[in-house]
């Protein structure tokens, strides 16, 4: 054996120091801390965005129904970006959503005019092809366990390729004006209806996953599909089912982009990207670090006030591609930012 | 002649508990050492002092091949100092094939060098080269992943030797040390030969072995020298051929052996033998299903089982393959009143049927760090905190708080995410979040792991008050000091099967010979048998 000597006494018995509990914060502290100030910086730079066109352009920006546009064109990224909510909190991306959308649209436009289907049944038959697109996702994702990432990115073009392959790559015009009349043309309090429809998904998007077991679950296997497992949650029935809704929901933002434009042109949406920087933007905000649908809100209408704004200013239209592009890189960056800090607060706090 | 490696006083402490108290071990040249001892003994404290995890304490010293090392060991470089180390897990990339995982050393390279062709043609014929100078059967070409589990070992060997040998060019054809890290436990027995037949190959040419097992038959077949380490202490230092399977156990559990009432005990194994009474409410027969191979025994009402083993002995997965987790699993199962075969079993109709699952795990099992106390208490009952079609998140809160102060997790502050509070604290988390749901059947894996004195008091407090309800625990450790103080009753496990019960009085020395002895004949059958 070796001769160590006994350099010290015998160690004083084991000791567990007791944590000490958190006193009361104060209500000052509470505004003024740093997780508040993170949760104000988007609508904070949403009150600079609209200070600083309405500078810049008083008398076109600042008009009551440029707001009504804004608000009634983005109703479709809006509901979009609500159908990645669940998926992404699952920890599953859908890369096909834009696409659902899209074919949605064409099938819709395609079905009302040149098959003379009434608006109803044409409505009817855009959702249950959201349906079907999303289960297709779901079921293949699940019951083969294959990466979502790579799954949807196939899917999509194969919804894609539908959409140009139903009216034969030509744009279908000519809906039935109802459709228009109930998205853009009916106000209430003065906005277009479909502003009010995105506003419903979006508090009922917030209901679902803040206020039941279903949206509490989701975040517990997007955290942990282990932990979700051994506590009894059925995790493949889970992911499949927010697969199914983002098609639902993706078909419904579909339908919309019908009433706004009143016509379907196959492949015209580029929406994907915005409604992902829109998705991470609002998870800077709100409840930040969690995909959220108040902060996916207001996240949507921030662009879409950066976008007119910079219109208004004369911008040509690639500026959209570079500010949805670099919105995506600073706020993807942000929120792992904000998780970080938080893990390294939540570690300094442990010891 | 310089030994291959010389350690002198390495000693490590965490807090107030000695891991290790200041350790001499030396390997010769070409001598295989057994290292030996329970867990919680110091064994993989040591391992960690020399692979560079750990930093041991000032005043130790290590020579390697007569060259002193600086310590601590530094990180990523054992290679040059003439370390190889084949951990349990083996390290090899499944996906990939065998000759890509061979020299997965040589593509440590920076720069321009990274950027240089392979020649795949050369690359696969030095392999069988090394192959067969080895002795060993491999295809270059074979996916890793799709070999036998004694293929992979050897392999993952070879390619530690190898990477000596590549040491031993650069340094007179002198030193270095292959540390085997408890490769054998999942081997199946009668295929552990090649594996030493392949370790003497290795020592032949001149390496030193260190080799860290429980296999008391795998050490007296290779190694020539065992220390063996107790409490962080080294107690013995012997020549395995001078001394009896029984004299090793009694230096690792630190009991004298009542030899008859050994072999009784382990003579055949039964688990009626200690008197039991109160309903079954957990009966299990013939279960299969990971490494568990045919286990049969029944827990009753009130009554907290011990399942006590060694690292591979089935027990570890035992609660997993009877909460339904374990995909293949077979065997008659009944819980309460349902019963049927286990494969009819999932976790979310385990936890209906009134089980609960604490897995060993806690970090990718038992807990979600990032979500809050709250939510990771009452995950299972969210269902009850429905209002009206809302999941009210205050009453939610305010019942966690509640908890928190009655099962003392501190700080008592259920809005805090669960990063935020100690191991131990987490546990109590975990263990908050069963009890809501009044079990009637508790299996808990390792549940006191990471866990500090104190809270390890109050989990046994906690257990021992569901069992006086009437519930039934399988509680499987290693920690075989909590078998003692907590057991009613303990079976012990070897091979995938229940191969023997103890009766009380039970203490940690007992349980721990009894385990190794259990483990040390279970070898020896399988290996006539084979």
């Amino acid at each position: 054996m070796s001769t160590d000597e006994p350099a010290q006494p015998a160690p004083p018995a084991p000791q567990t120091a007791p944590a000490k509990p958190r006193g009361v914060r104060s209500w000052a502290s509470r505004i003024f801390s740093a997780r508040t100030l993170e949760a104000s910086l988007l609508p904070i730079a949403f009150v600079l965005l609209i200070a600083a066109f309405g500078h810049a352009r008083p008398d076109t920006f600042f008009q009551w129904s440029n707001f009504t546009t804004i608000f009634g064109l983005n109703a479709v990224q809006l509901v979009l970006a609500m159908s990645l909510l669940v998926p992404l909190t699952n920890g599953d991306l859908d890369l096909s959503v834009a696409e659902i959308s899209g074919l949605t649209s064409v099938l819709v436009a395609w079905l009302n005019v040149n098959h003379h289907w009434a608006l109803g049944p044409s409505i009817l038959a855009g959702l249950g092809c959201g349906l079907a697109c999303g289960t297709l996702n779901g079921w293949i994702i699940v019951h083969f366990d294959v990466n979502p990432f790579i799954i949807t990115l196939a899917t999509g073009s194969i919804f894609s390729g539908i959409a140009f392959w139903l009216p034969n790559q030509l744009t279908v015009a000519g809906i039935s004006t109802k459709l228009t009349d109930w998205t853009v043309i009916h106000h209430f309090l003065s906005i277009p209806v479909d502003f009010w429809y995105g506003v419903a998904i979006m508090l009922l998007m917030w209901y679902l996953l803040t206020f039941t077991a279903f949206g509490q679950r989701a975040l517990f296997v997007g955290q942990s599909r282990q932990v979700a497992r051994l506590s009894g949650f059925r995790v493949g029935s889970i992911r499949f089912s927010a697969f199914v809704l983002a098609g639902l929901i993706a078909s419904i933002s579909g339908i919309i982009n019908d009433g706004v434009l009143g016509s379907a042109t196959p492949g015209s949406g580029n929406l994907l990207l915005s409604v992902y920087a829109a998705v991470f933007l609002g998870m800077t905000t709100i409840q930040p670090g969690r995909f959220n649908a108040i902060g996916t809100g207001v996240a949507v209408f921030f662009l879409a006030v950066g976008v007119n704004g910079m219109n208004l200013l004369g911008a040509q239209t690639y500026v959209q591609s570079l500010f949805y592009g670099a919105i995506l890189v600073v706020a993807v960056v942000a929120s792992r930012l904000i998780n970080r800090r938080r893990a390294a607060s939540a570690a300094r706090a442990a010891t | 002649m310089v030994p291959a490696l010389e350690a002198k006083n390495l000693a490590k402490s965490f807090g107030a508990f000695r891991a290790l108290g200041g350790v001499d071990v030396t390997i010769g040249a070409g001598e295989v050492v057994a290292l030996l001892g329970e867990n919680g003994s110091g064994k993989s404290t040591l391992v960690k002092i020399l692979s560079g995890y750990h930093e041991p304490e000032p005043g130790g010293e290590l020579r390697l091949n007569g060259v002193g090392v600086p310590l601590p060991v530094p990180l990523n470089r054992a290679r040059e100092v003439g370390l190889a180390f084949v951990y349990q897990d083996l390290g090899l990339a499944g996906d990939l094939q065998v000759v890509e995982n061979l020299f997965v050393g040589h593509r440590a390279t920076r720069g321009l060098g990274s950027a240089a062709p392979i020649n795949w043609h050369a690359e696969r014929k030095r392999a069988r080269q090394i192959f067969e100078h080895y002795g060993v059967d491999l295809d270059p070409s074979a996916q890793v992943g799709r070999l036998r589990p004694t293929s992979q070992a050897l392999l993952a060997i070879v390619r530690a030797a190898e990477e000596l040998r590549e040491y031993r060019q650069q340094n007179e054809e002198r030193g270095g040390v292959l540390i085997l890290d408890e490769p054998t436990v999942f081997l199946p027995e009668h295929e552990k030969v090649f594996l030493f037949d392949l370790v003497r190959r290795v020592t032949d040419v001149g390496p030193g072995v260190l080799f860290v097992s429980h296999d008391m038959s795998a050490v007296r077949e290779i190694a020539h020298r065992a220390a063996v380490l107790r409490d962080g202490e080294k107690v013995g230092d012997v020549v395995v051929e001078d001394v009896s399977d029984a004299d090793l156990i009694e230096l690792v559990s630190g009991h004298r052996l009542d030899r008859a009432a050994i072999e009784r005990a382990t003579g055949q194994g039964s688990d009626t033998d200690v008197g039991v009474s109160g309903d079954v409410v957990l009966a299990a027969k013939d279960l299969r299903g990971g490494r568990v191979r045919g286990m049969t025994f029944a827990v009753h009402a009130g009554e907290i089982l011990g399942i006590a083993g060694l690292l591979g002995s089935g027990g570890d997965d035992l609660p997993y393959v009877l909460f339904g987790d374990v995909a293949g699993s077979s065997g008659e199962v009944t819980v309460g009143d349902w019963s049927g075969d286990v494969s009819g079993l999932t976790p979310s109709k385990s936890i209906k049927l009134g089980v609960s699952l604490v897995p060993a795990d806690r970090q990718q099992q038992g807990v979600v760090p990032d979500l809050q106390v709250s939510l990771n208490m009452l995950s299972l009952s969210l269902r009850s905190f429905m209002r009206g079609g809302f999941l009210r998140l205050d009453k939610l809160l305010a019942t966690a708080n509640e908890r928190a102060v009655t099962y003392d997790v501190r700080p008592p502050d259920a809005s805090l995410n669960l990063a935020a509070l100690s191991g131990g604290n987490q546990q109590k988390v975990v263990l908050a979040r069963w009890l809501e749901r009044s079990p009637t059947v508790m299996l808990l894996h390792e549940p006191t792991q990471g866990v500090d004195v104190a809270t390890r008091q109050q989990i046994y407090e906690l257990m021992r008050t569901r069992a006086a309800e009437g519930a039934a625990i399988l509680w499987v450790t290693t920690d075989f000091d909590e078998l003692a103080t907590m057991a009613h009753r303990i079976l012990l496990c070897a091979g995938g099967r229940i191969a023997g019960a103890m009766g009380p009085p039970y203490s940690r020395d007992r349980i721990t010979s009894e385990v190794y002895s259990t483990t040390a004949r279970g070898a020896g059958e399988a290996t006539v048998a084979a």
